[in-house]
């Protein structure tokens, strides 16, 4: 905690010292926004994977009181009228990388538009265009505090290192309502994504993967010494490359007014399943993801995400892959505002099935999350938010440690979030 | 003969009891005879070259990420500032031809005015926030308003100095339309358009349970 105020006490210093030195009229060029959230959490269940154990939640038993949450800095600059840089730096207090790294950094050109078609480049490490609740600064989630399982996955595992470009038709400018946009991306790294989805399984949480950040597998029967993955570090580092292929995605919306918007995206990292390079394997994960969110009357919307897709690793025996898995997640979540009071319903339902017969590595499971929010604006800089979570989980391999296959995880939270913009 | 011209005069006093004489009180209603807000209503100068210069300068600010107004009706000539008022810079751009403009880059009162020499319907959009959209309605008038949530504005119209009555919203579809009425020697006290086809959705950005953002 002690490092963890220190590291603060650093970001804030950067960060105003950056905006001092900028000229007046540059002012403009620059914009920060940081941010610390604090909770005080009451949590049960097994010991957290971010502690290399099996526990779903971030938090368990040992981390019940106080803790600061993460604090964040994110950076939008304009190196040119239409040329933007973007840079998110995380601080986490745990051991799984160093206290202050990356999540995003990348340059966007936004050509003026000249027609109803409007087009974006992006070129750094970003976010592929997936979840529909991390929408706030820092990668937050405006409705609750611990993401949907998709999108925990996704702050855990993905990133795109490469090249989007984007095309979006917007005739609502010529009166029309509807928005068509179209995104392909290609990508390097991302090889080892799939990892700790096949071995470890869903989670919901609200840390993201910074780009150095090593991510704890449990202890697992086949990467321990002797075992058939021995060659796998006891952790996975999801953003290396370690089979120079080419990964890429496909994504396509349509919005309709502020109303109404649904995404469909295909995603295949091409990683080479055999591909093996500093203790991390190439996982060839793909998927399909549709997501949409609509306002409803009275200030309720509902927003849901649907994924499934499968991530494959290692020689081709007995008709799959060493480690083959099929992995399927779905989420509705409701909302509701009332001035500056909003309440958030969320149930998800998430499953793992598995093709190969490798033993001592069975990767099987299924469950579901129910998470209920409440968050009070108090104003532009202050707000608090309290979450209930409950996530029950039928996982065939937690008999390797002696734990009953079936367990319920529950974690209560209230927090205070601080947010600084300039 | 002497109580037959006496029947508008009659008339006259009670309009003039409930507002000017020369006021026009203009109703828009959906197709299922619902008030509509915010539609834009002016009207259109018999002699555009009579005109008096526009008087003064209108705004357009930014606030809170979004256009205010959302939709800015001025005259043509009109000298339009565009003071951001959020913390963050803005970039705002039309590519509506002949009126079409780029502000660079700015945060706070950082350029001349934009001037509008063109009539027609400008739209607005930023280019750091995709989602910002906003309109200035410009027209050959210097009589214009909005319609207030009972789906009415009135207008002051000198006699004899307006041609039509029109009105425009995004939200119109305007395929079978009718949305000028043509204004003869007598003006008429009260104009009523019944929209025949349905209004798209407004434009609500930032408003509701959802967050939209480029994410």
């Amino acid at each position: 905690m002690d490092r963890l105020l220190g590291n603060l006490a650093l970001i804030c210093a950067a960060v105003s010292s950056a905006a001092a030195s900028a000229q007046p009229e540059q002012t403009s060029r620059h914009h920060f926004t940081i941010g610390a959230d604090i909770a005080w959490v009451d949590a049960s269940g097994h010991r957290s994977w971010t502690d290399g154990f099996v526990g779903k939640l971030r938090y368990d038993n040992n981390s019940d009181g106080l803790v600061l949450s993460r604090a964040f800095a994110d950076y939008e600059g304009r190196v040119t009228d239409t040329l933007d840089a973007k840079l998110a730096l995380e601080v986490y207090d745990d051991s799984l990388g160093s206290p202050l790294d990356f999540t995003e950094a990348y340059l966007e050109w936004r050509p003026v538009p000249r027609s109803a078609n409007r087009y974006r480049l992006k070129l750094g490490a970003f976010y592929p265009r997936i979840s529909l609740e991390n929408t706030d600064a820092g990668w937050t989630s405006p409705y609750t505090l611990s993401s949907s399982t998709i999108n925990t996955w996704v702050a855990e595992e993905l990133r795109t290192v490469g090249i989007e470009l984007s095309v979006s038709r917007r005739p609502q400018a010529l009166g029309g309502a509807h928005q068509f946009g179209l995104q392909v991306a290609l990508f390097w790294q991302n090889d080892p994504t799939g990892s700790l989805l096949a071995w470890k399984g869903w989670s919901a949480h609200d840390r993201q993967s910074r780009f150095g950040d090593e991510l704890p597998l449990p202890p697992l029967p086949q990467i321990q010494p002797g075992m058939l993955f021995a060659s796998q570090d006891p952790y996975v580092a999801p953003f290396r490359e370690v089979d120079d292929r080419t990964g890429f995605y496909v994504n396509g919306e349509w919005q309709f007014g502020d109303r109404m918007l649904v995404r469909a995206m295909h995603y295949d990292n091409r990683a080479d399943p055999v591909a093996l390079e500093n203790g991390q394997y190439g996982w060839t994960t793909k998927f399909d993801h549709i997501a949409a969110q609509a306002s409803l009357p009275a200030d309720f919307a509902a927003v849901l995400q649907w994924m499934r897709g499968s991530t494959m690793m290692g020689p081709f025996v007995n008709g799959a892959h060493m480690v083959d898995a099929e992995f399927d997640s779905k989420y509705l979540m409701l909302t509701k505002t009332l001035n500056a009071h909003r309440l958030s319903l969320r149930y998800d339902n998430f499953a793992i099935m598995q093709n190969d017969q490798t033993p001592q590595d069975d990767n099987r499971e299924n469950g579901h999350v129910w998470t209920a929010a409440y968050r009070f604006d108090w104003s532009d800089e202050l707000s608090f938010a309290a979450e209930w979570l409950s996530i029950r989980t039928r996982h065939f391999g937690w008999a390797y440690y002696g734990l009953d296959p079936t367990g319920t995880e529950r974690q209560l939270q209230i927090s205070a979030r601080l947010r600084f913009s300039r | 003969m002497q109580v037959l011209r006496g029947v508008p005069l009659l008339a006259g006093l009670f309009l003039s009891l409930a507002a000017n004489a020369d006021d026009v009180k203009v109703t828009v209603l959906d197709v299922n005879g619902m008030p509509v807000a915010d539609v834009a209503v002016y009207a259109e100068a018999a002699d555009p070259g009579m005109l008096p210069p526009p008087v003064g300068n209108a705004v357009m600010d930014q606030v809170d990420t979004r256009f205010d107004p959302h939709i800015l009706i001025v005259q043509v000539g009109t000298e339009v500032r565009f003071p951001n008022s959020d913390v963050v810079a803005h970039h705002v751009y039309s590519f509506s031809s002949p009126n079409d403009f780029i502000l660079p880059l700015y945060k706070g009162e950082a350029h001349p005015p934009v001037i509008f020499d063109t009539s027609g319907v400008v739209t607005l959009g930023c280019n750091i926030h995709d989602q910002m959209l906003g309109y200035i309605l410009v027209v050959e008038s210097n009589v214009f308003a909005k319609t207030d949530e009972h789906g009415v504005a009135t207008l002051s119209v000198g006699s004899g100095s307006a041609a039509s009555i029109n009105i425009w919203s995004p939200r119109i579809t305007r395929k079978n339309e009718s949305l000028s009425r043509a204004i003869s020697a007598e003006l008429p006290g009260e104009i009523v358009f019944r929209l025949q086809e349905k209004l798209r959705p407004p434009h609500d950005s930032g408003q509701g349970a959802l967050k939209w953002t480029d994410y």
